[in-house]
């Protein structure tokens, strides 16, 4: 995470998990960025990244992306997994971050 | 016609069963995200078609070809232990790939749109404060200036 910091770029994580779950999932990983709740995929939906009955019990979830978004709010870099299994590492990450001027 | 003892050992069902289990070895590997691991779907799959032409071949050098080679009993044993670790690795190729697309959702160039959301101590917070300066953001980040990004990390949850 200081990696990202240094590279001037703050990392944000979007699930339909309730703020409760996410602060326990910061707290287990100690991680220090924010974790935000979309229970009802409104924001998924907006970003069309929504994954109908994807979740184990049929409910709706986000299909996993990473989006590298600028101050003006452009994509500069993104990455949509064909493959659950399949997540970008940090430092493909860092390495999109680095190349922000 | 060779007698018992001249009849050649069928490695083919070992083959196969080391294939079967490399197969599920590569999910197994994802957790540790080594690089190149958008391969290893691939991998396991040859794995697993490697590891069913082997039984395959084991079960009919076994049966078939009984005068020429030897291990009726072991080829068959092998061949159904190998059957979990290939359903198992089939089945995850087959869910874990079970997305939908990606080309409506923002591309790169294009802009984002805004929003509001509650963070894990459930204080909203948006996308331009997430871009503005630290210190008004929820977390305790000691960025003194306004990040040059923010990388939205969608994620499925633990539900």
């Amino acid at each position: 995470m200081p990696e990202f910091e240094a590279a001037g770029v703050r990392p944000v994580a979007i699930s339909v998990d309730a703020p409760e779950l996410s602060r326990d999932l910061a707290h287990k990983a100690e991680y220090t960025f924010p974790i935000l709740s979309d229970p009802d995929t409104a924001v998924i939906r907006r970003y069309h990244l929504l994954h109908m009955g994807g979740g184990p019990d049929g409910h709706d979830i986000a299909r996993p992306a990473e989006l590298l978004v600028d101050s003006s709010k452009i994509v500069r870099w993104t990455n949509f997994t064909e493959d659950i299994r399949v997540r970008a590492r940090a430092n493909e990450m860092l390495a999109a971050a680095k190349q922000l001027r | 016609m060779p007698d018992a003892t001249q009849r050649g050992k069928n490695t083919a069902p070992w083959w196969g069963f080391l294939f079967a289990l490399g197969a599920i070895g590569c999910n197994i590997l994802f957790f540790v995200s080594p690089p190149l691991q958008g391969a290893l779907p691939w991998l396991s799959l040859l794995f697993a078609l490697l590891a069913l032409v082997f039984l395959g071949t084991g079960l009919r050098r076994a049966f078939a070809q009984a005068h020429v080679y030897r291990g009726k009993v072991l080829s068959v044993v092998l061949a159904v232990i190998a059957l979990f670790p290939l359903g198992l690795s089939g089945f995850a190729f087959v869910k874990a790939r079970e997305l939908p697309g990606s080309t409506a959702a923002p591309q790169v160039g294009q802009k984002v749109p805004d929003f509001t959301l509650a963070d894990a101590s459930g204080q909203p917070v948006s996308l331009d404060r997430l871009l503005a300066p630290a210190g008004s953001a929820s977390t305790s980040q000691s960025q003194a200036q306004a990040p040059k990004a923010v990388l939205l990390i969608f994620y499925r949850g633990y539900w």
